[in-house]
């Protein structure tokens, strides 16, 4: 082999003969090498080590501690990180965060007063060392050096690694087969570099996508290519200007991602490189809940609906006084463990709190606190939620008050800070589905108007919205501060020859579609329960709240499950009220608001525009682009959804709407986290599929082991990010992490400077041999360059230090000189290339330095614990409607079928294919459910052997009722099969399979006809397998493949066999619809 | 080395190399003297706890139990009287309190200090499930002592403060081990048999030989001297005796995330632990009283079937 490679004989390879642990080996030969130096350094050291006295304790003392923000999993709790001789050896909880305690410390309180404080932190925060330190973390760049997946790697000169995905060329001619398989370099993808004309394009395209019919559409395109005949060699296809430019052919994605990272990202992939497809990772999580809060907070301005926030709701858990949790477990999961539990057990202790758990396997939620635990059959949810709704609505327990208001003026007249749409009125269509709101010209009430649009540089015209009040019809303005309208709430009427219904009405009728007796059947639960729970929710007053997580939205109705058990909340009007329903706040780290110096998304020379289709055709309708023909399409659209996960690689399979050339993953695993996400492997392990796969992971992990190239990237200890804040947080906030120990991964030079390998180095480094606008020298505008991370983030710093206000009156207050000096002892052990405090100071200059110290010393920016509630409401409110109809679902179709999709909470039974057909799966007698328990995050903590003190293999739980018919015992060995995975196998390719084989554990706490395996074991890749690096082989560790991991068992569409089944409208990838089968072993 | 930084602060020190050395070569070196010292009852810190932030009545019951602490600090040793009270409504069986405990004392695979069993009752869909924290009770009466000190004389005492301690240095080998586990009704002393988590990876890792702090001394587990204390004898929990004396909460306490678990000073009638025992007095109980143990853990429940379960 070393005869074909003469190319990567060089650097890298002395390098690795330096470090005499081996190549991976991260840590390993980090740590090792160091151990000899040490030794010597004891010596050297003896006269510092005589002045200690014996068994003296240093974690306590202020400089041997730093402050950030845990990643062990999306709760992203603060941390107390203590340090001793450069090493990382204790993690605790923030006292400055909310998260960590309760009442946090005020944030004047001086960092020298919390060193003794040790705030509360989950297991796997604390065991977030061994993530850092983990034995098998890359250090260096790995090449591929065997076919995709085969595992065999070497390691390369980071530059070399770069100029080699920039340029292209026949990268993997030592590799047989692919000899003279020549790779198109970023170079080559980066085809529209103009941004002027990207602009101008951009233009153009939406213009033929407003067309109105496939005729016009293809005029407009034959006008576009006579126009830009010199250009439509940038485009992916001049037939269809709206797939844009080739520059889409690069799609950057992630996993874990937060502000700062996702800032940068959003610089370097859309901004200058022009690419639509910058895609993360929601919909494995729980996109259908983000995207029903999306549908629910769309606003209607200048004439359409818009603004709608990907964002949910969650309970106050601090102040309410009955919480409703469906598929939701905060003790454990769900932004939840250590930020909520305490809150939650102070709250049941007190008396102040009770709480029911919705939810078919018993948790650590439901197991000892909750005053109900329901195990609902899965998939109801929505049936459960519409018999309360059922209930309220039949006992007048709802807020009436509340649901009349119809605009901001009425709502402001009972002193609500939100309204809702339930007394607009909605016309039906023919075959009695709901449809658009009726407008005040259509019932001959009012005419339309023009009117200026917000930013005043237009008109448009505006038809107003119609409630009805006592019989009488009154046209009225949402957005109205002035004139309160109100609304009844229940209509059901014709206007000028229209049906018409109140969105009330719409709902009632959903609910009174069955009895609450057939709700509760259906949903395999007592009616008295459920009754006994609507009442309760309705003696609260506002202080009641519904809160759901994965649970509910992993189906394939997902978004109308949510939407569903988010209209229980509104019937109440809870939002933005103590005790309620709460949205969150976050400090601007952006510099978008006034008085924050550092508007980051402005300060780009040179940034151009992203324009045509995405690859997961998010965010347009299939019906408005070039590509329509009718019914199905080839793959679905989601126009009220982004970020779809599930979509991203197999699109790039099928090359619809357009192939991939090269895609750069970070921090994600969909092969492991995705459900059916064996069927990634298939196209990433075919280079004629998607020529360049690029992976930036700390890891060989179960997907980046596909990659061509891995470049390691820091921990979460070693690197920034913006970590913002979660719904249940009342507080505005913003937690920063920052590096708190040295960097394990290789020094590399990029724009001259020396920094560790990381994604910054590897997004930089593109960008500086590309020569991508907005890095680089000057690269924030003259005399402002973007040569490092630090020049990024430290100016995001400035701006959460400088506060909201443009007065400067919410900046926080300058570090005193104690201050300053124990800033820079405490980060006497990072080197130079993560801390440099000159340049520091100099990035952020003399008027923001001690201010930026401020907010590091803290680990972010901490609202004061007393400004959570102003009287009975959040101070921090998300205020504005709340729609409890949804037009803009209810005007959009699926592309499979044609059919626009329900604007109402609804229940329709799942789980169903793409083509809107039951999937039926006969013979497969149980139904398969994930669990989280505490321990494990998906994909990432099987590498902290801490936590493997707890459940070594994870566990696999069945009912003693299933386990006695099925003649299985505790502790039997069982394969996963279902109808899509026949084999109850992990195809991993070059012989390799890994079979889904669990050991049950039979208990009572679980519904039966259910099973359910914790998430985090059974791993292929990420140190559990040998692998071969420059030729060696790294024996892997056992300890890490235990238990199973059943998501190749989940169903695959019927439709589209390459991906999971899906919420058609909301997007989630399904975990939750899959019948499957034991099979003894 | 001293370089001058542009704000006139000098950066103290060395690169980072030896940095991430010196924490173990320094506990090598007290290692030695703690092993010819041998046991000596660890009293208040050489150094003054570090200063705790001002707080009002609403404050987190953290701080207000942590300045309990201080101020018992302030009495001679023989008047603490250190106690925990578990409430086990309130435990949510995260095992924050293991972890914390293992990365506290730098524990080798095998040895947790703690653990949190947890029974399910009941039969669908009348379920609970109750996680059960229990650690080293600290017993009045320690079934552990004799049986220990009758293999290996003064290799346990019992502290003026309560605490039931261990000598690292007498308290070697198996049998001695084996003698005072099986005399503890509570399983919880642990033998620590020199391993690591990391010994069969790539590289030992440097966190697993920072220094422990066990009884006030600084101890270092070193993979060569697999037979030097603390490794190759029991162990089990110490209240964090080290941390007390820093003026910290035994880190199971700061760290546990549903507030189940309370510690103070039982001698102190304002007490946290003195005010929960007295509110919640008909919902008190001792694991396994009936052994005239005279545990210091005290439990608070109101399920009998917790109860059942911890007295099985």
């Amino acid at each position: 082999m070393g005869k074909k490679l003469p190319e990567h004989d060089g650097d890298g390879l002395t390098r690795r003969s330096i470090l005499t642990g081996g190549a991976l080996l991260g840590g390993a030969a980090l740590l090792a090498s160091h151990a000899k130096l040490g030794e010597l350094a004891g010596l050297v050291r003896a006269a510092e080590a005589r002045e200690l006295p014996t068994g003296e304790y240093d974690r306590a003392t202020p400089e041997n501690i730093l402050y950030s923000v845990c990643q062990q999993c999306n709760t992203q709790c603060g941390i107390k990180a203590k340090i001793r001789g450069g090493v990382l050896v204790k993690v605790d909880g923030n006292p400055f965060s909310p998260w960590n305690l309760d009442p946090h410390v005020p944030y004047r309180t001086s960092p020298f007063e919390t060193a003794a404080v040790d705030a509360r932190l989950c297991p796997k925060g604390q065991a977030g060392i061994q993530a850092a330190y983990d034995p098998y973390r890359i250090v260096k760049v790995l090449k591929r050096a065997g076919k995709r997946g085969e595992n065999k790697w070497m390691t390369i000169p980071f530059q070399q690694a770069i100029a080699e995905i920039v340029e292209g060329g026949t990268l993997f001619r030592h590799v047989p087969g692919e000899e003279n398989r020549k790779v198109g370099g970023l170079k080559e993808i980066w085809a529209l570099r103009d941004p002027k004309l990207a602009n101008a394009l951009t233009g153009e395209v939406k213009a033929i996508m407003a067309k109105k019919t496939p005729a016009e559409k293809r005029q407009a395109v034959e006008e576009f290519k006579a126009k830009h005949r010199e250009q439509l060699h940038l485009l992916i296809d001049p037939n269809h200007p709206d797939l844009g430019p080739k520059n889409n052919q690069f799609a950057f994605v992630w996993g874990r991602l937060k502000g700062g990272r996702g800032d940068l990202i959003r610089r370097f992939a859309v901004d200058a490189f022009g690419s639509r497809n910058a895609h993360g990772h929601t919909t494995v999580c729980q996109g259908s809940l983000y995207f029903t809060g999306k549908a629910m907070s769309e606003q209607y301005l200048d004439g359409k609906w818009t603004g709608g926030k990907k964002f949910f709701w969650q309970a106050d858990q601090q102040s309410a006084e009955f919480i409703i949790f469906v598929g939701v477990n905060p003790f454990e999961a769900s932004q939840g463990p250590t930020l909520r539990a305490q809150r939650i057990t102070e709250g049941v202790s007190s008396g102040r709190l009770k709480y029911v758990v919705i939810d078919p396997v018993l948790n650590r939620t439901s197991g000892t606190m909750a005053w109900k635990w329901l195990p609902n059959q899965p998939g109801t949810d929505a049936a459960a939620a519409l018999a309360l709704i059922r209930w309220i609505i039949d006992n007048r327990r709802y807020d009436e008050r509340y649901l009349r208001n119809a605009n901001k003026a009425a709502a402001a007249a009972d002193k609500e800070p939100t309204s809702c749409n339930a007394a607009w009125l909605v016309k039906m269509e023919k075959d009695g589905t709901p449809g658009k709101f009726l407008r005040a010209s259509e019932a001959g009430i009012a005419p339309k108007e023009r009117r200026p649009t917000s930013d005043g540089k237009g008109t448009y015209e505006f038809d107003p919205f119609v409630i009805s009040l006592g019989g009488r019809l009154v046209p009225f303005d949402p957005n109205d501060a002035k004139n309160p309208v109100e609304g009844d709430l229940q209509v059901s009427a014709e206007v000028a020859g229209i049906r018409v219904k109140s969105a009330f009405q719409l709902l009632y009728e959903q609910a009174a579609a069955r009895t609450v007796e057939e709700w509760a059947e259906l949903a395999g639960l007592k009616a008295s329960d459920l009754e006994e729970i609507a009442r309760e929710f309705t003696s609260h007053g506002k202080k009641a709240a519904v809160d759901i997580h994965r649970g509910v939205s992993q189906h394939t109705n997902g978004l109308y499950n949510c939407t569903a058990w988010f209209a229980l909340p509104l019937l109440i009007g809870s939002f933005d009220w103590k005790g309620g329903m709460v949205g969150g706040a976050a400090y601007d780290a952006g510099g978008g608001k006034a008085g924050q110096p550092f508007p980051l998304g402005k300060l780009h020379p040179g940034k151009t525009t992203a324009f045509g289709v995405s690859i997961i055709r998010d965010g347009d309708k299939y019906e408005d682009t070039t590509l329509f023909s009718g019914y199905p399409a080839k793959r679905q659209w989601y126009p009220l959804a982004s970020d779809i996960y599930q979509e991203i690689v197999p699109s790039a399979g099928d090359a619809y709407p357009y192939p991939i050339k090269a895609l750069l993953l970070y921090m994600g695993t969909p092969v492991y986290s995705l459900p059916a996400g064996h069927t990634n492997i298939e196209v990433l392990a075919d280079p004629a599929k998607v020529p360049l796969v690029v992976a930036n992971d700390i890891i060989i992990g179960e997907t980046s082991m596909y990659a061509d190239y891995i470049f390691p990237d820091c921990t979460y200890l070693e690197r920034w990010e913006f970590a913002g804040t979660h719904p249940s947080i009342p507080w505005k906030v913003q937690p920063i992490r920052q590096p708190v120990i040295a960097p394990l991964t290789e020094t590399v030079r990029v724009f001259g400077q020396e920094m560790p390998c990381t994604l910054e180095a590897l997004l930089l480094g593109i960008a500086e041999k590309l020569g991508l606008p907005g890095f680089g020298k000057d690269g924030f505008g003259p005399g402002q360059d973007f040569l490092r991370p630090e020049d990024f983030y430290l100016r995001m710093v400035a701006n959460v230090a400088a506060g909201e206000k443009a007065d400067g009156s919410d900046a926080v207050p300058d570090a005193d000189d104690r201050e300053v000096e124990l800033f820079l002892k405490s980060r006497r052990h990072l080197p130079k290339t993560v801390f440099d405090a000159d340049r520091w100071a100099w990035v952020v200059g003399d008027k923001w330095w001690r201010r930026v110290i401020t907010v590091l010393s803290r680990g972010g920016r901490f609202e004061d614990f007393a400004r959570a509630y102003d009287g009975e409401q959040l101070r921090n409110k998300y205020g504005a409607l709340i729609n409890l109809y949804q037009e803009k679902t209810a005007t959009t179709k699926s592309a499979m079928t044609g059919k626009p999709y329900l604007g109402i909470a609804n229940y329709t039974p799942g789980p169903r294919d793409f083509l809107d057909r039951p999937v039926e799966d006969i013979g497969y007698d149980l139904h398969l459910l994930t669990k989280r328990v505490v321990f494990h995050t998906k994909s990432r903590t099987i590498s902290n052997y801490w936590l493997l003190n707890f459940l070594p293999g994870g566990e696999f739980l069945i009912n003693t009722q299933d386990a006695k018919r099925l003649g299985f015992k505790d502790g039997d060995r069982v394969k996963v099969v279902s109808a899509t995975n026949p084999e109850g196998i992990w195809d991993l390719k070059h012989g390799r399979k890994k079979p889904m084989v669990g050991i049950l554990k039979v208990i009572e706490g679980i519904r039966p006809g259910v099973v359910s395996f914790s998430l985090g074991h059974g791993h292929w890749a990420y140190g559990s397998q040998d692998v071969v690096i420059n030729r060696r082989t790294i024996k892997g560790d056992q300890r890490r493949s235990k238990g199973l991991h059943a998501n190749a068992a989940m169903r695959t569409d019927p439709v589209l066999p390459n991906t999971c089944l899906s919420d058609p409208v909301g997007a989630s990838a399904v975990f939750y619809d899959t019948r499957v089968r034991l099979v003894r072993v | 080395m001293g370089k001058k930084r542009g704000d006139g602060v000098s950066e103290s020190t060395m690169n980072r190399r030896n940095l991430i050395k010196l924490g173990t070569a320094v506990g090598v070196a007290l290692l030695t003297s703690a092993k010819t010292a041998g046991y000596r009852a660890a009293g208040a810190s050489t150094v003054p706890p570090a200063p705790l932030p001002a707080m009002d009545g609403t404050a987190d019951s953290l701080l207000r139990m942590q300045a309990e602490i201080r101020r018992a600090l302030q009495k001679p040793v023989e008047q603490r009287g250190w106690i925990m009270v578990v409430d086990g409504r309130r435990c949510v069986g995260c095992r924050a309190c293991v972890v914390a405990c293992v990365a506290e004392n730098v524990l080798p695979p095998g040895v947790t200090y703690r653990s949190v069993p947890e029974i399910e009752f009941g039969s669908y869909p009348e379920v609970k499930k109750y996680p059960m924290p229990t650690q080293c009770m600290q017993c009045d009466k320690p079934p552990c002592l004799p049986a220990a000190n009758a293999i290996a004389p003064g290799s346990i005492i019992k502290r003026p403060d309560g605490i039931v301690a261990i000598n690292y240095a007498k308290f070697r080998g198996r049998a001695a081990f084996r003698a005072a586990a099986k005399a503890c009704p509570y399983k919880a002393l642990y033998y620590d048999d020199g391993s690591f988590y990391t010994q069969s990876t790539p590289a030992l890792q440097a966190y697993e030989r920072t220094v422990g702090h066990d009884y006030g001394h600084h101890w270092v587990r070193e993979p060569k001297k697999a037979s030097g204390p603390p490794a190759g004898g029991g162990r089990k929990c110490h209240f964090c005796l080290h941390r007390l004396n820093a003026g910290l909460l035994p880190v199971c306490v700061s760290t546990c995330i549903g507030r189940a678990l309370y510690f103070g000073d039982k001698n102190d009638a304002q007490s946290l632990v003195n005010e929960l025992k007295e509110k919640n007095k008909n919902k008190i109980l001792r694991v396994r009283e009936n052994r005239g143990t005279e545990p210091r853990v005290y439990y608070v429940t109101d399920d009998p079937q917790f109860i059942a379960g911890f007295h099985s």
